[in-house]
């Protein structure tokens, strides 16, 4: 082993969903390159999902550099090019024969890793780090799990984001600020705010008339995506674009932009509750210290509950029994189960401590960084 | 070619040019489509063993290896030494035997399967099911004949503990998935 620091890293994404696999992508990429100066490709097979997160990106330009990260279109045709000191295949992606053979042929073989999907599953444990010798080549690729314990690669983590998080929830100002870019109006009394990120889901329509006939008013924001057209024929359209705004009752709901990620991030800052869907915006959640209730990305065999049940044990973990309830029966209730009114009736009622918990919950996981995490692994085995 | 979620231990696959026999296998699924396959492995030529994780569509060359069936006859410490149908002995290191282990018992009659590499009883395997006797679990609980509730219970023989339903008391006879060291339910 040669503890060598890999000064480049090519990362290799195959979008599957639209915005989950590029976003942990380009958040990956730009901490490699920002906070630990390497020279980043990022290789991208849909230029067109990544331009929705990336204004400034021209998906048709093949080649780019944007935000100091070399972006590439990974063409079914993959241009000779020399591999980088460090690949990650991300979410198990299956990278060009012909890139895998130009790894093989390096006289130092690069660092490879296969960034796996986030959970928080037992079973993660005791995959993390093992290798993959490769089957016909003299070449090892390494199995890498984010995770939410020590002994997993952590979670993606900006160095400053919960610094800029705290100025930024601690400031009335540019809270203020940020609400009228949006063209929300100031908050009135007892309202509450809620970003609202999901897949299409069947407990939508009750949750929507849960606010419309609440006792105090709810603000709801939603970003473009696919829940929007379910939203959209609770309030009688057909569809809906940015900038609109429906009313029905005490419930308000404002159509966003699908955005950048930093903007999305102060979204989860600035609202009281979040719904989020998939691995990224839940992660990001997660770091903003609020209530949360998350949309897992539903399989058909049903595994994808494991998956929620895993994380919600380690979320609860030592809260006291109602606040645990609390936040099982809506996780469950938002993924396929029943009686959301009665659930989000009583997340509300414990919302003070649940925020609470939010931030102690944070603070415990910002000490297991994935980049770190990932950086210290490629120089123990290259 | 075989992928990795078909492979099962005692196979023996091709992995940059060395033999390598499968001492277990570990499926889990890792998130939406994927899924991957935990895998411990030794060398037929380094003897060095590893473990590894792959995804589960990852293609293998399996090499097929001569196999004989036979019958476990007794342990020589440090081997286990098993009898083809024409009486010839062949020796077993623990390491080789993988989870067969745990179900070896004197005068054992189940059909073992034993795999050679260049002469070398290489691995073994066991029928799918075999049945066995418990020595001893905690009594039965009154009521719970739904097999939900688990305990653990230990084998007559080898002593090998596993999680069997509530109602299974010592004496009974239990049929087990010896692929995944599972309690699938009371023989007798």
């Amino acid at each position: 082993m040669g503890e060598r620091l890999p000064r480049s890293c090519d990362i290799f994404c195959a979008v599957v969903d639209n915005y989950g696999d590029i976003g942990v992508c380009w958040r990956l990429a730009r901490q490699l390159a920002h906070e630990h100066g390497l020279a980043v490709r990022l290789w991208v097979d849909d230029m067109h999902s990544f331009g929705k997160m990336l204004p400034e990106l021209d998906a048709d330009l093949p080649v780019q550099t944007c935000r100091s990260v070399d972006i590439r279109l990974w063409a079914s045709v993959m241009p000779l090019v020399e591999p980088a000191d460090l690949v990650i295949g991300a979410f198990a992606c299956k990278l060009p024969d012909s890139y895998v053979a130009a790894m093989a042929a390096c006289e130092r073989k690069p660092v490879w890793l296969n960034l796996e999907y986030l959970s928080a599953e037992e079973w993660v444990e005791t995959h993390h780090q093992l290798p993959s010798p490769h089957p016909t080549l003299p070449l090892t690729k390494y199995f890498f799990f984010p995770g939410f314990t020590p002994k997993t690669g952590g979670l993606l983590l900006e160095r400053d984001l919960l610094v800029r998080r705290d100025a930024f929830q601690h400031d009335g100002n540019e809270q203020a600020s940020y609400w009228q870019l949006l063209n929300v109006p100031p908050r009135v009394a007892n309202e509450m705010r809620v970003s609202l990120f999901s897949y299409e889901n069947e407990a939508m329509h009750e949750l929507l008339r849960t606010w419309e006939q609440g006792a105090h008013p709810v603000t709801c924001l939603l970003p473009e995506g696919r829940a929007l057209p379910q939203v959209a024929q609770y309030f009688g359209q057909q569809t809906g674009k940015a900038g609109e705004v429906w009313q029905r009752g005490n419930l308000r709901v404002h159509v966003l932009p699908f955005g950048e990620q930093s903007r999305y991030d102060e979204l989860l800052w600035a609202c009281d509750v979040n719904f989020v869907r998939g691995e990224d915006s839940c992660v990001r959640a997660q770091w903003a210290g609020k209530p949360f209730i998350w949309h897992i990305y539903p399989q058909h065999d049903s595994v994808h509950m494991e998956k929620l049940t895993a994380l919600q044990a380690r979320y609860v973990e030592g809260l006291p029994e109602e606040l645990a309830s609390a936040v099982h029966d809506l996780w469950l209730a938002w993924n396929g189960g029943v009686d959301i009114a009665g659930a989000w009736g009583r997340f509300v009622e414990n919302r003070t401590n649940l925020e609470e918990h939010g931030q102690t919950w944070a603070k415990r996981l910002s000490g297991n960084n994935l980049a770190l995490n990932l950086l210290a692994f490629s120089r123990q085995v290259a | 070619m075989k992928t990795a979620q078909e492979l099962r231990a005692g196979n023996v696959i091709n992995v940059s040019g060395e033999p390598m026999v499968i001492l277990k296998a570990e499926y889990s699924r890792s998130g939406r489509n994927g899924s991957v396959v935990k895998m411990k492995m030794k060398g037929l030529l380094s003897g060095s063993g590893k473990e590894t994780v792959y995804a589960a569509d990852d293609k293998f060359e399996q090499i097929i290896l001569d196999k004989k069936d036979c019958t476990y006859s007794y342990y020589a410490d440090p081997m286990f030494v098993f009898m083809d149908e024409e009486y010839n002995q062949y020796e077993v290191e623990e390491e080789n035997l993988g989870d067969a282990v745990n179900y070896l018992t004197d005068g054992m009659e189940d059909k073992c399967e034993v795999t050679f590499y260049e002469g070398k009883a290489i691995s073994v395997e066991l029928p799918n099911t075999i049945v066995r006797e418990i020595e001893y679990t905690e009594p039965a609980v009154r009521g719970d004949t739904s097999g939900k509730v688990m305990k653990p219970a230990k084998l007559v023989g080898s002593g090998f503990e596993l999680p069997v339903a509530a109602f299974i008391e010592i004496g009974d006879k239990i049929e087990i998935d010896t692929r995944t060291n599972e309690f699938k339910k009371r023989a007798n």
